[in-house]
């Protein structure tokens, strides 16, 4: 009798989570445990998978050239993610505390130019900042300068990219955040006499800390990888680690070492969560946009 | 019960509704050819032309490496593609494989419209699986109204005063190739010592090199980012047809890296016929020259160079002259040391 009851309660239940378990299992975890494991191969003469150990590819992690990338790739994201956070934030906040009328308005300006591909919003800075582009023109024409500025492929370049192209995920947690804010403690702030740079402080920052490193995380950890804004924004002369990845798999057939830099990616991703969880910031809120 | 047996029917039906979307695809399926071709090189008119004539339906996907298309085909179930077009060493490398269907090309209509120059060469000696479709060379582009020195060869651009100057492919083996060829090695050198004198070469190059580009090189020289470049002559073919007194082609003197992309049809393909048909159609002088108008690549059929009008015929860039194609050379597999080769270009990119 008892299986009985077991079986009429699970059944259903199994039914229900096998195929999203079946899903998971087949689409992520076989193919990361692969991943895992062609990262301790090395490939033969003619290009395939050579399936005996190495260390190979993770000392190779080493070499100056990789660490040279990994240094860019990381100076490109600390100063994107950077860079979000100041311009996401007075945003946010406005969204947050403006009539709803407007709030509608300024999340359709937001989210409007993410309905079009990002590879053609990217190729339009290249009209913008080209050496022959509009904002040298017209600074010649005003003849702030004399000859055209170097805007296009460059670190600059490709950080504004990133920034460009990530801003939403900063704007979304930081927003949620500051509306969640119960007013009363700011008015509490106020008649206790603090300033409004006070009660920012000491008040609305850490209040808001959550939401700004939930946005950090979303921005931080795929600018690493956005190997296709760094090839258009950068000329592919500012390789990220996501550059690095893409080329083993394709051009060079070095599929054990291309893992072995995606395992590193997965980890170094895993360190930041950790990080983030670690100061208080709870998983829920980084998928709750 | 009630709830298992609903959720066993529920399995059931969708399962039988897969099946009739399964069944239903396979259906329209007769009438198609998957063709995997790479980016700019098919007009839409020689498509649409194909499919009013056969009403054969063609389903267009491309790529622009060859080998991302080698993963695309590797990783994909049978007759997802048809019909790919791989450069001569690939089409080596995917027989090796045992990718490929045998096509027999010379039993093809109109196979005699070929120039016999580009048939049976090593990578596939008697045209089993493979028909050529064009070929072309990789040459430097200079913007005259902004340099003023003659440039002959590629070596030349390593100079200190081309800084930050230059568009390349985004081709290692182009690159790499081309700077081993301006010091005297092959395109193909697997000689540890000849490539680290490449490596030094290449740090030269790298301050010159402002971007790499493979998609579209030709627009930053007509938008003046750049004042040389190193790209497919085609390329050069249609910047120099928008600016005829502002560019000029230079084949390097050391020898230009050459390729021929072919036709070849897909192991286990499922649309086999509707596949050699396709490549008969293309075969045909007057959509062969359709092509060459709009994508000015070398073109090897040879009833085709008779439709072509001047501006194809005159231009070196399109029409190259068969010098090049003597001093040029092929890419060919370099075994172990692409490791060495991967080196010299993650420093020249980072």
């Amino acid at each position: 009798m008892g299986g009985a009851v077991f079986k009429k309660k699970n059944i259903p239940l199994f039914a229900m989570i096998s195929p999203v378990t079946a899903w998971l299992i087949v689409l992520i975890a076989i193919p990361l445990v692969y991943i895992l494991a062609i990262s301790f191969c090395s490939t033969n003469a003619d290009h395939n998978i050579a399936f005996h150990f190495t260390l190979k590819n993770y000392i190779r992690l080493f070499d100056p050239t990789i660490l040279g990338i990994y240094s860019n790739s990381l100076i490109v994201s600390i100063l994107s993610t950077a860079f979000c956070i100041l311009l996401a934030y007075p945003f946010a906040y406005v969204l947050a505390k403006t009539t709803p009328f407007k709030k509608t308005l300024m999340m359709i300006f937001l989210m409007l130019p993410f309905w079009t591909n990002s590879l053609i919003r990217l190729y339009s800075w290249r009209t913008l900042l080209g050496k022959n582009g509009y904002i040298n023109e017209f600074l010649v024409y005003i003849g702030l300068i004399d000859a055209p500025l170097e805007m296009m492929f460059t670190r600059g370049a490709v950080i504004l990219g990133m920034v460009y192209t990530l801003l939403p995920f900063m704007v979304l947690p930081i927003h949620t955040a500051i509306d969640k804010l119960d007013t009363s403690l700011i008015e509490a702030s106020k008649d206790l006499g603090a300033n409004f740079w006070q009660t920012f402080k000491n008040v609305i920052l850490p209040l808001t800390a959550p939401g700004i490193f939930a946005g950090s995380i979303m921005v931080f950890i795929p600018s690493l990888g956005f190997f296709f804004v760094s090839d258009l924004m950068g000329g592919g002369n500012n390789q990220i680690i996501g550059n690095l990845i893409s080329r083993q798999f394709k051009e060079s057939y070095n599929w054990p070492f291309g893992a072995t830099l995606s395992i590193m990616l997965i980890v170094l991703t895993i360190v930041c969560v950790r990080l983030y969880t670690k100061s208080g910031g709870k998983l829920d809120e980084l998928g709750n946009i | 019960m009630k709830i298992v047996t609903k959720i066993f029917l529920f399995f059931v039906i969708a399962a039988l509704g897969f099946f009739a979307i399964a069944c239903g695809s396979k259906k329209v399926n007769n009438g198609e050819v998957n063709v995997f071709i790479w980016t700019e090189y098919i007009p839409e008119s020689v498509i649409e032309a194909f499919q009013d004539e056969t009403g054969i339906k063609v389903n267009l996907a491309t790529y622009s490496s060859n080998e991302d298309m080698l993963s695309k085909v590797k990783a994909s179930q049978t007759s997802v593609y048809d019909i790919a077009v791989p450069s001569d060493y690939m089409v080596k490398r995917m027989i090796a494989e045992g990718l490929l269907s045998e096509l027999d090309g010379a039993s093809l209509q109109n196979f005699s419209n070929l120039d016999a120059s580009y048939l049976n060469r090593d990578f596939d000696p008697k045209n089993l699986y493979s028909v050529p479709f064009m070929a072309g060379v990789a040459a430097v582009v200079v913007n005259k109204t902004m340099v003023s020195e003659e440039i002959t060869t590629f070596f030349q651009l390593l100079e200190p005063k081309y800084k930050n100057s230059i568009v390349v492919l985004d081709d290692y083996r182009a690159v790499i190739g081309a700077v081993a060829k301006s010091l005297g090695y092959s395109f193909n050198t697997t000689s540890p010592a000849d490539l680290k004198r490449v490596d030094s070469a290449m740090a030269l190059l790298k301050p010159n090199v402002k971007l790499r580009d493979s998609d579209s090189p030709k627009t930053a020289m007509l938008n003046g980012e750049t004042s040389i470049g190193y790209m497919w002559a085609a390329e050069i073919a249609i910047a120099m047809q928008e600016k005829p007194d502002t560019f000029e082609v230079v084949f390097p003197k050391e020898g230009a890296y050459l390729f021929i992309d072919n036709f070849v049809i897909l192991k286990n393909a499922k649309n086999f016929e509707n596949a050699k048909r396709f490549i008969e159609f293309i075969l045909r002088p007057e959509i062969s020259a359709q092509i060459s108008e709009q994508y000015p690549y070398v073109n090897p059929n040879k009833e085709a160079l008779k439709l072509l009008p001047a501006s194809y015929l005159d231009n070196p860039a399109s029409n190259v002259p068969p010098e090049v194609f003597k001093n040029g050379e092929f890419i060919k597999d370099v075994g172990q040391s692409i490791e060495i080769y991967d080196d010299i270009w993650t420093k020249f990119t980072r």
